[in-house]
């Protein structure tokens, strides 16, 4: 499978009367926007902004943050699944913004963990989001929509606004183009070299709002997924969607997977990328046991991998499926390198691990996502909210986004932490 | 600018206090004021910054006869001074000793709020008890290495008054590096900038690993303990028998402020009382079941009907109850035993089952 990004780096955006990229200037038609994101009967209204780093601006309830891109040699396959036709992704041409965003927020939102991102001060700081400009997309909701409903809807205008932009820049010259090519049936049989897995862990039902799983994977949901091998390409190009929240994850992590492109940087070098197995975390033993022994098995029986990459998303009963996934990597000769994100700030790393297994013994810490901070910044703008908007803090406090100084966990601040691997932070004891 | 002097106050034994030796160690505590012994070295080092302005002075056993309530007298003689910062030590090698530097640490730094700040080598038992609550500079086993000692003791207390940001940490705290300033980690854990994403150190290790060539594990894993289960209760119909829980379930309120996520405590409660108004306290599992009949998660049901037949000889009347989600293992453990403690302590509870979720 062979894919081609060529990516555009945009250094400014500004409204027009038409959309199209000149010179790293990318002009967007705002009313053609609306238009294309009111075509969706859910929706009532979209207030739709650019924000500019050093701006005093706090944007409020966002639901994902989304890379700007499109097939290039494809018909109706954006974001298969959830825009364009199902159809497997991963192939082909595609066209990449680079140093633009689409952060899609929900006003209307009734949960109460909800993400925030600052384009000035310490946030804009720690957040790789605060640094470029950002389309800001909040829609409000349409008379008789289904919460849940409404959350996809919101979802699709922002991945709707990112093939727009993308789209918009046609012609423009391309500044790089990365190729992620990998033939993995006829991966070089003979090397030397181990080969290495990803074990991607995509979803875990701990997650579900009111009862309902979160589409992610070509416009489904994967809570009953078994252990699943797929292309990398997949991951890379759209077949697979950050959540309905943001947990330390988004589309634009996912569309930038760390753990991905790093494999494919050493691929040939000193190892062979195998390929990628995902799963989801499990609610109860058997199914846990059963998903550990499957993912082992395509890991060693299917992509014959020496060696596997266990990656985790946030929470604690994603920590025990990894560990038993691992443990019969292991026990099947498979070498093991598993994440660990320590979820209280007390005690020491060791005290953190959940598992019990000697085999083990090579833990990354995938940073700790539940992490408090203080940020003492205030705001003069608010999108997606107001100054009123309630700040989500695990103590009973009350806080507000208009507050001098917010206490907030990391995890809910896009871009600052990333469960791909992209961030160069690690966990230390202090 | 010229910066205001501060107060210090440093904390001896009888040794290093001058008082005597061995035979002084039952000696209560005395004050003097400047430094003394080591406290001369200590002044030298903190030059025109700080000065000691006494010195208090206990025996070691003394001392160790109560650590928690000599402390707390110990407190009240260093408060009078209302100190800017407090030493105590180092204690080297020294058990007793390094407990009562300690424990004097956790009462100043708790009540007063100030940089406290000892010296002790990692074998201690002061150590393992007291880390969290004070900076405790790491030191050879050996008195002889004093001045060195004295020398970190203050370059840390310079870095904590400060209160120079770490920029390493994401969240911009006051903290020095324990690497950096050669102190035990007080168990807490942070987020810290690097100089390679998760994703390269990931592969790197895992490379070399392949390879059979060394690699470093940023979490050297616990090895948890094999606990042997009791034997069989012979006669059950004879047996009061506790519920306790990790499930979350409180009464309406919280009352012992549990908390929903890397919760610390646990409460025992009247299930009569409880289950009439209650709540659930816990973020990671669905508790629309629990909330809906708290027999679910303890089963109290069950457990009544089992005694009304003759089966179980009484249903215990408190639940022991805690929150068991992201709580880290340690105190997970610990919380077991003065659960048990407890239970123990009226010699008429027999049993007890866990449920979890």
């Amino acid at each position: 499978m062979k894919l081609e990004i060529e990516s555009i780096d945009i250094k400014d955006i500004k409204g027009g009367s038409k959309t199209y990229a000149k010179d790293g200037v990318l002009y967007i038609n705002l009313k053609e926007l609306e238009e294309l994101i009111l075509r969706d009967s859910r929706i009532k209204s979209v207030d739709i902004n650019l924000v500019y780093p050093g701006e005093k601006v706090r944007i409020l309830n966002i639901l994902d943050v989304i890379q700007p891109r499109c097939k290039i040699d494809k018909a109706d396959a954006d974001f298969p699944g959830f825009i364009g036709k199902v159809q497997t992704a991963g192939s082909g041409r595609t066209r990449s913004l680079r140093g633009v965003t689409v952060l899609v927020s929900n006003p209307c939102t009734n949960r109460k963990e909800n993400a925030l991102l600052d384009m000035a001060g310490p946030i804009a700081e720690m957040s790789p989001y605060g640094k470029m400009i950002n389309v800001s997309i909040a829609p409000t909701i349409g008379a008789g929509v289904e919460e849940r409903d409404f959350e996809n809807a919101v979802k699709n205008a922002g991945l709707k606004t990112a093939i727009y932009l993308a789209r918009g820049a046609e012609g423009h010259p391309v500044s790089e183009v990365e190729l992620y090519d990998l033939d993995i049936p006829n991966l070089d049989r003979k090397s030397n070299l181990p080969r290495v897995a990803c074990y991607y862990q995509l979803y875990s039902p701990q997650f579900d709002y009111l009862a309902i799983s979160d589409p992610c994977f070509y416009g489904t949901d994967v809570t009953h997924m078994m252990p699943t091998v797929i292309h990398p390409n997949e991951v890379l190009d759209g077949g697979l969607v950050g959540w309905l929240s943001i947990k330390a994850l988004d589309t634009y992590s996912i569309q930038n997977h760390g753990v991905i492109k790093e494999l494919y940087r050493h691929h040939g070098k000193d190892l062979i990328f195998a390929g990628v197995v995902c799963a989801v975390a499990n609610m109860e033993p058997v199914a846990r046991v059963r998903s550990a022994c499957m993912a082992a098995n395509l890991v060693k029986n299917v992509l014959g991998a020496d060696g596997v990459i266990l990656m985790k998303i946030t929470g604690g009963m994603p920590h025990i499926d990894l560990a038993f996934t691992g443990e019969e990597c292991e026990k099947l000769g498979v070498k093991t390198a598993i994440f660990t994100q320590p979820l209280t700030p007390f005690g020491t790393l060791a005290d953190t691990i959940l598992f019990n297994a000697e085999s083990l013994d090579l833990i990354i810490t995938s940073t700790a996502t539940f992490e408090r901070t203080k940020i003492p910044w205030k705001a003069e703008k608010f999108l997606g909210g107001n100054a009123k908007t309630r700040i989500f803090c695990p103590d009973p406090i009350d806080q507000y986004a208009g507050d001098s100084v917010i206490d907030i966990e990391e995890y809910l601040l896009p871009g600052v932490l990333d469960c791909t691997g992209n961030v160069k932070v690690i966990v230390k004891e202090y | 600018m010229a910066q205001k002097k501060l107060k210090a106050v440093h904390y001896l034994n009888q040794f290093f206090g001058q008082v005597g030796g061995e035979e002084k160690a039952t000696t209560g505590f005395t004050v003097k004021e400047g430094p003394v012994g080591p406290g001369l070295a200590l002044q030298k080092e903190l030059g025109d910054r700080a000065e000691i302005v006494a010195t208090i002075i206990c025996g070691d056993d003394f001392f160790a006869g109560n650590p928690d309530q000599n402390a707390e007298e110990g407190l009240k003689l260093v408060s009078a001074y209302q100190p800017d910062i407090f030493f105590a030590g180092p204690a080297f090698a020294a058990g007793r000793y390094s407990v009562a530097c300690g424990a004097m640490c956790k009462a100043v730094g708790t009540e007063l709020g100030i940089p406290v700040i000892t010296g002790m080598h990692e074998e201690v038992p002061g150590m393992e008890l007291y880390r969290k609550y004070a900076f405790i500079c790491k030191t050879t086993n050996n008195a002889r290495n004093m001045p060195e000692a004295i020398r970190g003791m203050v370059r840390l207390a310079f870095r904590l008054l400060s209160g120079e940001k770490e920029m390493r940490i994401l969240a911009r705290e006051s903290l020095p590096k324990p690497e950096e300033y050669n102190y035990f980690s007080r168990n807490l854990l942070r987020n810290e900038y690097c100089d390679k994403t998760i994703a390269e150190r990931s592969v790197e290790k895992l490379v070399a690993k392949l390879q059979g060539k060394p690699f470093e594990s940023e979490v050297i894993p616990p090895r948890f303990e094999k606990v042997t289960p009791p034997a069989a209760i012979k006669d059950l119909s004879k047996c009061e028998i506790a519920l306790i829980s990790d499930g979350g379930l409180v009464p309406k309120g919280n009352p012992d402020g549990l908390a929903r996520r890397s919760n610390l405590k646990w409460g025992a409660y009247d299930i009569e009382s409880l289950f009439r108004e209650y709540e659930v306290t816990h973020a990671g599992y669905f508790n629309d079941h629990v909330l809906e009949r708290p027999d679910r998660l303890v089963p109290v049901d069950i457990m009544r009907e089992l005694a009304k037949d003759g089966k179980i000889g009484k249903l215990h009347r408190l639940f022991f109850s805690t929150s068991g989600c992201t709580t880290v293992s340690k105190r997970c453990g610990e919380m077991g035993e003065e659960m048990g403690a407890v239970m123990k302590k009226g010699g008429i509870i027999g049993a007890a089952i866990l449920t979890s979720t």
